[in-house]
């Protein structure tokens, strides 16, 4: 008797849980491809539902089921979906990671797929993006990201400095001149109420590596089959010009050390630095939704080293190899990719689509809240060194962003900064080409 | 101990109390073996392996992976910097969650009202909390500095993130605000089941609440207390989702907790054997820290009953 | 003498009060700052000096929430999956409790140990092996299958806690009990229950709380859109390098907040009614 009450508890447990698999949900449809997006912003989401909901009417035998993730989760999503290969059909990412994701033999290659007018159409220096030393293709780039200069119209003209004429543009020389006669001091209490500049310098390892590619500086050497980090002279170039704008100048402020694009911008918006140096173009979008009516803004074209090249990673979308339906799955990407849809899910993003037709589309010609300047500035694009070295992500947040949060605070010298970077480095990038 | 029989005879265990059922225990145990244990133990295996995301296969290395973590410096400045955290953070917790519960227990105006408002942080999804926190340390624009500017404490704003004397106990604070809620309830809960007769009684007898607190509420209170903190000691330990939005470890890895360097080598490097034996690594530590805790619980609580 | 006692006793309450505001600014005031968000149209948010007031007051973030997003029914969803896990986890633990604290031999402290060190081995490492039995077993893609691993997650500490409680109710009662004649059963229905309920709320509301606040898992498992929770599509409100699209972002934290504080405000009544009600049985 009292063992049968008590046993009530577990018999209710039980029916509990049965109750809770009876919630299980059921799929079987014939072809259903998962693509999971990282747009964002309004006008992307806006895009890429559109784009979806246009394929699923026109494909009524292949419907496509759009799962957006956040930038923040990608990665932990994706390495946990290749393991239990549970994965998407298309998924939108980055080609850095792509490409390391794809040496471990996760992704489909591409290559054979691609239809030969998108092969044409886009820049070849996306294609190197994402291409290996085999030659096999882990994404179809469709967004890059060039790092421009936006600046304070009014501030400007309150300091009477002129702007960098089209074929004329500046030097790094001339930001660290121009930042020097925009930054106020007025109570001198040693403290600017208005800086010359402000640069975004959280994880900073990525731009600086971009950035410095316009000096000749490519963090790496190779050597036959194999790469050794390197810091010298064209390296240290650009990290000088900032570390004298930060402490020699004061024309820079020590804040942004920490903080992100977007953290910067109410600063920026509050008058308080005079230019952005080195941010993505897409952060030209919170300008335009949060600045003030009367706040008169605009875009530089990239600054000048040896040559105004910046290094660049491109976004992709992806097929895994583990997809049942790698065939649709391209179609799909053919389609979403096309000349007008690429154009739509660029503009939604703020970045600049790979499809040089597509650039020949509003808005990437019109001068509108910086476009032309940042599809312009989009041609000095390359393919940097980095990429093709693998560990470089390990690199990246071992060694070299862990030195440059260092450097910037003023707690390593240049030149330690430089032996460090190499020892340690090498380190690391030794595991990798043994 | 032992009493007259009960009307019905019935098993009896060696102290003479009524037997309980051991199956009692079989609801719990079976999803924790088939759900928790099971992983757990592949997880474990991997840590003996060479296992890297995306290998063919993973071969049996014995101890090698804790050979290297011998000689990984980040591995033990993130085993400093975890204790610092860990043991800050529950302390910090325990203490401010005791003194919390014992107010929303006086019987203060607003009781309800407060007892819900200081459950806040426990509500606010987990999303935002990082991201929230940022705003309010950031250097021009965050509460932080207006108000420590204001109140004339400091002279410049501090980019407290960026710090490396601040960032520590800005994080360490961040991790206090979000696991305060949790304990006040559960402490709460405790002072709630202790019948005020005692209380009163020893109030009769003339004790000040101090005495009323050290010799009638905290000896109660202990096995809540310790409870409380074996976790909070484990959890804290564990934890690294917050501080990776804060600071993502830095400002050069000054507040890489150990936790973090792990989830960086699965998620980030791929190395997920090292990372499986940096886990198990970890919870050798917090097994044996939990050991202690519980097994002078045990002591604790037997004298108490013997008392 | 009488008077300066009073006074004393008045003073002391005075500072009490003051110190519990001071912990309800500390801990309480990002309500402010989210309601004041939520309601400003995006022009408005991120300045350098933010106001506490919206200048323009808009319910365009709530709209962008629930329509854009979804918010409304992940949080249906996530209500639905945090009730269960928590109902699931106090009947699975309860028994298990009791015996672990009424029956101390070696085995169960061994026990206690082992439960309580599971929790320690990192989530994330363990999260691929079990995604595979959960495949096996058709749950993944399912309600049910999150609601088990809240579950498993949940109970070493709804354990260890409950199993604190437990001790904490005099022994002497059950005894005295069984003397009369109760068996098991009605000892634990009659006299433990009514005294372990605040414990129980307690220990419920953490595994409410637990499952209504996850993220990892519920955006590994679950794919198909209607079944996503709502930490998963707030999430979706957060943009690259520390951009996200505060005002969306702050209502649809709103709207999460204000079920979990009710569900808070209840179990608060509960809590002292709870006690209420074992003491007159006392």
């Amino acid at each position: 008797m009292n063992r049968r009450r008590l046993g009530f508890w577990a018999v209710l447990s039980a029916g509990l849980l049965a109750a809770g698999l009876g919630l299980a949900q059921t799929n079987a449809q014939p072809v259903k491809l998962r693509f999971v997006s990282l747009a964002w912003q309004t006008d992307a989401i806006k895009a890429v539902k559109e784009v979806v909901a246009e394929w699923n009417s026109r494909n009524p035998r292949v419907q496509v089921e759009y799962q957006q993730v956040d930038w923040g989760s990608i990665q932990d999503y994706l390495t946990t979906s290749f393991q239990a290969k549970n994965v998407p059909d298309v998924f939108h990412y980055e080609s850095n990671p792509v490409m390391d994701f794809g040496n471990r033999g996760f992704l489909l290659d591409l290559a054979p797929l691609i239809p030969a007018e998108m092969k044409q159409d886009i820049l070849p220096g996306a294609w190197k993006t994402v291409t290996d030393a085999k030659g096999a293709v882990y994404g179809i780039p469709f967004l890059v990201e060039p790092l421009v200069v936006l600046y304070n119209r009014k501030l400007f003209a309150e300091a009477k400095v002129p702007l960098p004429r089209a074929d004329d543009v500046w030097t790094w020389e001339d930001l660290r001149r121009v930042a020097k006669a925009l930054t106020k001091d007025t109570n001198n209490d040693g403290r600017p109420e208005v800086y010359g500049c402000a640069i975004p310098l959280r994880n900073a390892g990525n731009r600086i590596l971009n950035l410095s590619v316009g000096f000749g500086g490519d963090y790496f050497a190779r050597s036959g089959n194999s790469y050794s980090v390197k810091v010298g002279n064209e390296e240290k170039q650009l990290l000088s010009t900032i570390l004298a704008m930060l402490y020699e100048d004061k024309s820079c402020t020590t804040e942004a050390l920490t903080l992100g694009s977007a953290e910067v911008i109410p600063g920026f918006l509050a008058g308080k630095y005079a230019m952005m140096p080195g941010v993505g173009a897409f952060v030209r979008q919170q300008i335009v939704e949060k600045a003030p009516k009367d706040f008169q803004w605009g875009v530089l074209p990239p600054l000048k080293a040896k040559t105004q090249e910046q290094g660049s990673v491109s976004q992709t979308l992806s097929i895994p190899k583990d997809s049942r339906y790698p065939r649709e799955a391209m179609q799909f990407i053919a389609f979403a990719l096309n000349r007008a849809n690429m154009a739509k899910l660029a503009a939604g993003d703020w970045l600049i689509p790979t499809r040089a037709s597509s650039t020949k589309l509003p808005p990437f010609n019109t001068s509108a809240n910086g476009w032309r300047t940042s599809v312009e500035a989009a041609k000095y694009l390359t393919f940097p060194l980095w990429q093709q070295v693998n560990g470089v992500s390990e690199f990246r947040s071992r060694v070299l962003n862990p030195k440059l949060q260092l450097l910037f605070a003023n707690r390593l010298s240049l030149d330690d900064f430089a032996k460090q970077v190499e020892a340690e480095g090498n380190e690391i990038i030794k595991k990798f080409y043994p | 101990m032992n009493r007259a029989g009960p009307a019905r005879p019935r098993a009896r265990s060696g102290d003479g109390r009524a037997a309980v059922p051991w199956w009692l225990f079989l609801p719990s145990v079976v999803p924790i073996l088939l759900f928790s244990v099971v992983p757990l133990l592949q997880g474990i295996y991997l840590g003996f392996t060479d296992y890297t995301l995306g290998a063919e296969r993973a071969r049996f290395v014995g101890l090698d992976n804790f050979a290297r973590m011998l000689g990984d410096t980040a591995f033990w400045s993130s085993f400093r910097i975890g204790f610092i955290w860990t043991f800050s953070v529950t302390l910090g917790v325990l203490v401010l969650g005791m003194t919390l519960a014992m107010l929303l227990n006086a019987k203060l105006p607003f009781q309800g009202l407060a007892r819900v408002l200081v459950l806040i942080p426990w509500a606010i999804p987990p999303v935002i909390k990082g991201l929230m926190w940022r705003m309010v340390y950031h250097p021009s624009a965050g509460f932080l500095n207006q108000w420590l500017l204001a109140a004339g404490l400091i002279e410049f704003p501090v980019n407290v993130l960026s710090d490396f004397t601040w960032a520590l106990p800005a994080v360490i604070a961040v991790g206090i605000w979000t696991g305060l809620p949790q304990a006040t309830v559960v402490f709460l809960a405790g002072l709630q089941s202790i019948p005020d007769e005692l209380k009163e009684a020893a109030m009769l007898d003339g004790a000040g609440s101090w005495h009323v607190f050290r010799h009638v509420t905290l000896p109660l209170m202990t096995p809540v207390i310790v409870a409380t903190a074996a976790l909070e000691l484990m959890w804290n330990f564990n934890a690294f989702g917050l501080v990776y939005v804060l600071t993502e470890g830095g400002p050069a890895g000054s507040t890489k907790l150990p936790m973090l360097l792990a989830y960086e080598e699965a998620f980030s490097f791929g190395n997920i054997a090292y990372a499986s034996a940096l886990g198990l690594a970890l919870v050798v530590v917090v097994g044996v820290l939990v050991y202690f805790v519980v097994r002078n619980q045990y002591a604790g609580a037997g004298a108490g009953r013997a008392g | 003498m009488r008077l300066g006692h009073r006074l004393r006793h008045r003073l002391a309450r005075f500072g009490m009060s003051l110190l519990l505001l001071a912990f309800i600014a500390f801990l309480a005031f990002p309500i402010v700052w989210l309601t004041s968000t939520a309601f400003k149209p995006a022009g408005e948010i991120g300045l350098q000096n933010p106001a506490l007031l919206p200048r323009q007051p808009t319910l365009d973030n709530f709209r962008v929430a629930v329509e854009e997003n979804g918010v409304l029914r992940s949080a249906y969803n996530t209500l639905k999956i945090s009730v269960l896990s928590a109902v699931l986890t106090l009947l699975v633990a309860l028994p298990a409790a009791y015996l672990l604290a009424r029956r101390r031999s070696r085995m169960n402290q061994a026990v206690t140990v082992w439960i309580l060190v599971s929790q320690t081995f990192p989530l994330i490492l363990i999260i691929v092996p079990l995604f595979l039995i959960l495949g096996r077993l058709g749950l993944v893609n399912t309600h049910a299958g999150l609601v088990l691993v809240y579950v498993v997650w949940s109970l070493p500490f709804v354990l260890w806690m409950l199993q604190g409680y437990v001790r904490g109710i005099p022994v002497q009662l059950e005894e005295a009990a069984a003397v009369d004649g109760a068996s098991p059963l009605d000892i634990l229905v009659r006299i433990i229950l009514p005294l372990l309920l605040p414990g129980l709320i307690a220990t419920g509301l953490y595994t409410f709380v637990n499952a209504w606040n996850e993220f990892f898992f519920a955006l590994v498992m679950l794919k198909s859109p209607d079944l996503v929770t709502l930490q998963v599509s707030l999430a979706r409100f957060r943009g690259i390098e520390g951009l996200a699209r505060w005002g969306p972002l702050a209502a649809g934290s709103l709207i999460a907040i204000i079920p979990t504080l009710l569900v808070f405000a209840v179990m608060q009544r509960r809590l002292v009614s709870g006690v209420l009600a074992g003491g007159v049985k006392e």
